[in-house]
């Protein structure tokens, strides 16, 4: 038993140690030079077209957009499932938490402190990289993990659950609503004025608020759950 | 040590979640081997196709040449896809362990 055990042991060490090796070797040795169509495209004009100053701006929120539809889409999939497909739903009596006992639970007085300086300034910068993000290195994502950055932070000086997750998940699905139709609306339709200088930019602020908002709700819940469900 | 670049480190760090995904029974460790294969795979992306001296694709392009900016955007949704996978898959455990009391895939820990 223990000998079959060991062998295939072996065989799987082999198959990885081997699947590399071939990977790697085709990978070190191939010679022929590819052309790089998409590359060109996407940098050959992008600002006159997007009125994005940030290439990865222009492909995300114009000329790819159908990725950013889907990653919402499967981001906020993955937030209800981890609110809906959860034990601590059904079994909701055996996890009650005692507020005296969260309040104040070892914390210490420095964290209190320090985070109580850091708290504006990290929602700041993470409000600034999300409107920045089509002139700057930035965008919806990146602002969106910051803010949740500064929910979490929270976390540590205040342990109490006292968000409502019910609404958050509902403006979640608001926001994703509207991150699908003014794409559908503005690139796939075209509903643009004649003059697009200044509409492209308010697209891609609009589009990049969204996305941030988005991604600091979705962030939020889960971290949330996780905390005073999940990990009980 | 000029063979350690990124695709090369990205293709081991591949191929070490994958033997973690075959021969780790626990349900945790598998989840990690799947982070681990991600991670890989942002660091083959975010790294190919890379000209060295070139700069970052944000407005007008001067003398230098571009980065390729199709990558970053890619990596970009796979990082918070990799999130929700991340998620599903824990929450996921967490109803399994509390449900049946197991945390491996088998009753049979060796």
């Amino acid at each position: 038993m223990t000998e079959t055990h060991k062998i295939i042991d072996i065989v799987r060490i082999l198959f990885a140690v081997l699947g590399a090796f071939v990977v790697l070797f085709l990978f070190l040795n191939h010679a022929e030079q590819i052309d790089t169509p998409l590359f060109d495209y996407f940098t050959s004009d992008f600002i006159a077209e997007t009125g994005a100053q940030n290439s990865v701006a222009a492909i995300y929120l114009n000329y790819r957009v159908f990725d950013t539809l889907f990653e919402a889409l499967m981001l906020m999939v993955s937030v209800m499932e981890v609110i809906n497909v959860s034990w601590a739903n059904k079994h909701a009596e055996q996890y009650r938490y005692e507020e005296d006992e969260l309040n104040r639970k070892n914390n210490s007085e420095i964290v209190i402190r320090m985070v109580g300086i850091i708290y504006p300034f990290v929602i700041l910068i993470g409000l600034y990289v999300i409107i920045n993000g089509h002139v700057s290195p930035g965008g919806g994502f990146q602002g969106g993990a910051i803010l949740a950055t500064a929910l979490i932070t929270r976390y540590l000086v205040y342990p109490n659950f006292d968000l409502d997750l019910h609404v958050l998940e509902k403006i979640e699905k608001l926001l994703f609503l509207s991150i699908v139709t003014t794409p559908v609306l503005y690139v796939f339709m075209q509903l643009q004025p004649a003059n697009t200088d200044l509409s492209n930019q308010i697209y891609m602020i609009l589009m990049n608020s969204l996305i941030g908002l988005k991604v600091f709700s979705g962030l939020s819940i889960i971290f949330y759950r996780f905390v005073f469900y999940e990990g009980r | 040590m000029d063979f350690i670049t990124g695709e090369i480190v990205g293709i081991l760090l591949f191929f070490i979640g994958l033997y973690g995904l075959m021969t780790k029974k626990s349900i945790i460790k598998t989840i990690m081997s799947m982070s681990i294969m991600e991670s890989g795979i942002y660091l083959f992306y975010v790294t190919i196709n890379y000209v060295p001296g070139s700069v970052p694709p944000i407005g007008q392009q001067g003398d230098a040449p571009f980065v390729d900016p199709v990558p970053s955007a890619l990596m970009i949704t796979a990082i918070v896809i990799g999130i929700g996978v991340t998620a599903i898959g824990l929450t996921m455990f967490m109803h399994y362990k509390q449900k049946h009391g197991i945390t491996h895939w088998s009753r049979n820990r060796n």
